[in-house]
């Protein structure tokens, strides 16, 4: 009976301490956005007076005129096609890569992989220059094309790693079951690795997604058209050099924040396995 | 007859063409860049009214925040595909690195044309920061090689309101520094915050220092130290240091000023907390923001001595360069020309609450800028003394002014630790 106690009493203890300490990260995390919130619907000096949570006006215009102001219609769209061609040309690319690297045995492959390896190391601002004087040699500067291929080159690195260790970690036998019912190299890439593949997709996916939606310095060095830059550089425009029109900014970033909750929402489960797929694969 | 009047008729009608293409003949489109997110409007609208005046479209293209702005720059020279217009953040040096790879145009034939008349429209002080002086460490030929468009001081300001609810007159700040030190005890008195400032970015304690150690040692032995002349241990930087020990102990500072941040310290001036500030002239554009109806006045730091005038920082705030490859060269210097006459200036003060470069503006602005603008007369910059601190020695002075402040350390005993990394640094420069 005292024993009983004991273990009842050590459980509740336990759970609650492990409560305390998940609501405290799950208030870290949320707290932020719900700053964000809450001041896009203050006014500036509203801001800097007032620090409640539910502020006395709800002041919705600011979304309206983030929205002109910031000229956000026309960079939405082009963050989304940045976006999705970006991810797409990963996907694409580095699962291929990753299935060579890990499957085709060729002269220089471990020497090619370890050069992929290196890029990751290489912080991204310090490419900036190069990457714009290569840009201007191929008249590819102000130019999406440009920029997409850019991002694409960005993102390549982490993804064939990535998809590499899942591939390397995958059963051969799938494979030959699929060389007996006739699969060649490419079939077996897109009927067998690539399904298999789907829940590293998923971390490729969403790691990509988010680094091109953010993404505004490289956008802000390579375009001079403002009419291609993305959603990211239109935020800027709340933002002084002493000055930040704080309202106008939050509602800007709820705006911007939203598709990548969306997207985060949709790929949950997939995430989750992703990233304890070492443990599972096979 | 007929073939007669076929020539004819081919005659006129290249003729009409000739004349129609000299009619389409269009005028130039001048390219700026720029990083000023707040002045973007303001700019816009002037681009119009020129459009308008001159039929020359001028196309303002925003790149901001900052930092990415100044990586564009860099990138684009490297490219040759600056435009027309444009403006450099970063140190002198940076600048004059452009003006050796042949970015940046010579104003000075254009400042100096018509007995001068470009150029003495603007604040001597807003222009050197945009002068190279003969005989300069960086080697470039003396000259002018920027526009300023906008100025800045870096003063103290006072909350007029809170002034008179200490029993104080508000629009006679104190002049001398045994005033400033009165108020102090009065403000401890009444358990309100005295100074505030961004004194836990450092830089901003580095400024008010040197506008004491010019007010009490005079320009020539601040920089006479600089160039390792005089020791930091001489009884005039002992005063320097005790400045702040004296601030502390009146109560004239504000509670946790040593790492406050200056945006904390702009919130803290504008909700009224604070009865003092010291702070850039861009803090009337912040203050308007977070309380527009805060009434506040700008004052010169109390003086400490009178043997020397106070000293400011200040100078050009924003400024333009034009490229010296550009095709629309001519057309862009009459666009800067015309930006920085008195008219645009003032505008552009009213619009956006900054201080304008053309001096023959002030009596056509807000009173509170003008404040700013007439500290002007007293301004300095590190960038124009022609001699430069090493970087440890400037974090030791900071970093000890602080601990005087907090009471960790007495002023000789910062004094005598400053000298020492002096003296390192400067054996280290002799070894070079």
């Amino acid at each position: 009976m005292k024993h009983a106690f004991y273990y009842k009493t050590e459980k509740i203890l336990t759970n609650t301490l492990i409560h305390i300490f998940l609501i405290s990260v799950a208030v870290t995390c949320l707290y932020p956005l719900l700053w964000m919130i809450v001041s896009s619907l203050k006014t500036q000096d509203m801001i800097f007076k007032d620090i409640s949570l539910i502020p006395h006006q709800f002041r919705l215009e600011n979304y309206v005129q983030a929205w002109k102001e910031g000229g956000f219609g026309r960079n939405f769209f082009n963050s989304i096609i940045y976006t999705v061609s970006v991810v797409f040309g990963i996907v694409i690319i580095s699962s291929m890569a990753a299935y060579a690297f890990s499957r085709l045995k060729f002269v220089g492959s471990k020497f090619l992989f370890i050069m992929f390896m290196a890029a990751m190391m290489i912080p991204i601002p310090g490419s900036f220059v190069a990457l714009y004087v290569l840009l201007n040699k191929l008249h590819l500067r102000n130019t999406p094309i440009g920029y997409i291929l850019c991002m694409i080159n960005v993102g390549l690195s982490t993804s064939i790693f990535l998809l590499k260790t899942f591939f390397d970690k995958m059963p051969k036998e799938l494979e030959d079951a699929a060389r007996i019912d006739g699969c060649s190299k490419i079939g077996i890439w897109w009927h067998v690795a690539l399904p298999l593949a789907k829940p590293v997709l998923a971390v490729v996916i969403v790691l990509n997604a988010l680094t091109v939606w953010n993404e505004y310095i490289l956008a802000l060095i390579i375009f001079d058209n403002r009419q291609f830059m993305p959603l990211q550089v239109a935020l800027q425009t709340f933002q002084g050099e002493f000055v930040t029109n704080y309202p106008l900014l939050m509602a800007g970033l709820t705006i911007t924040a939203l598709p990548i909750i969306l997207v985060y929402l949709f790929m949950q489960k997939y995430i989750v396995k992703g990233v304890t797929q070492g443990a599972v694969v096979g | 007859m007929w073939f007669k009047n076929v020539l004819l008729s081919v005659f006129v009608l290249f003729s009409l063409i000739g004349c129609s293409e000299q009619k389409m003949e269009t005028k130039p489109t001048i390219n700026i860049w720029h990083w000023m997110t707040d002045r973007d409007p303001a700019f816009q609208e002037l681009a119009k009214k020129y459009e308008a005046l001159t039929g020359v479209k001028v196309n303002f293209e925003l790149y901001a925040p900052s930092d990415a702005y100044s990586q564009k720059i860099r990138a684009a020279a490297q490219g040759t595909n600056l435009p027309d217009v444009f403006g450099i953040l970063g140190e002198k040096r940076d600048f004059a690195s452009f003006i050796k790879a042949g970015h940046i145009l010579d104003l000075t034939p254009y400042m100096e044309a018509n007995n001068n008349s470009w150029k003495s429209n603007f604040f001597p002080k807003a222009l050197a920061v945009n002068e190279f002086a003969s005989g300069n460490s960086y080697g470039i030929t003396p000259g002018i090689f920027g526009v300023p468009i906008d100025i800045m001081t870096i003063q103290m300001v006072y909350n007029k309101k809170l002034f008179s609810q200490l029993g104080l007159n508000p629009n006679r700040p104190p002049k001398t520094f045994q005033e400033f030190l009165d108020i102090g005890a009065k403000i401890k008195a009444a358990g309100m915050q005295g100074l505030v400032s961004g004194w836990g970015e450092v830089w901003m304690i580095d400024c008010l220092a040197n506008n004491y150690a010019f007010n009490i040692m005079g320009k020539d032995k601040v920089l006479a130290t600089i160039k390792g002349e005089v020791s930091y241990t001489d009884p005039d930087w002992i005063k320097v240091f005790s400045i702040f020990k004296q601030m502390q102990d009146s109560g004239i500072l504000a509670k946790g000023l040593v790492t406050m941040i200056n945006k904390s310290a702009e919130q803290i001036f504008a909700n009224e907390k604070a009865v003092f500030a010291f702070n850039g002239s861009w803090c009337v554009n912040v203050y308007k923001g977070m309380n527009p109806n805060l009434e506040y006045g700008a004052m010169l730091p109390p003086e400490a001595s009178n043997q020397y005038p106070i000293a400011i920082w200040g100078g050009a705030g924003s400024s333009f360069m034009v490229n010296a490859r550009s095709k629309n060269k001519e057309e862009s210097v009459k666009f800067l020309t015309w930006l920085t006459a008195q008219d645009q200036q003032v505008y552009l003060a009213q619009a956006t609450n900054n201080l304008p470069a053309n001096k023959d503006s002030l009596t056509k602005i807000p009173e509170i800028l003008a404040q700013f603008a007439r500290g002007m007369d007293y301004a300095t910059h590190p960038n124009v003394w022609g001699v430069s601190e090493f970087s440890l020695v400037i974090e030791a002075f900071d970093r000890g002014i602080q601990s005087i402040i907090i009471g960790e350390k007495s002023p000789e005993q910062v004094a005598g630790e400053v000298q020492k990394i002096k003296d390192r640094e400067m054996a280290k420069k002799r070894a070079r």
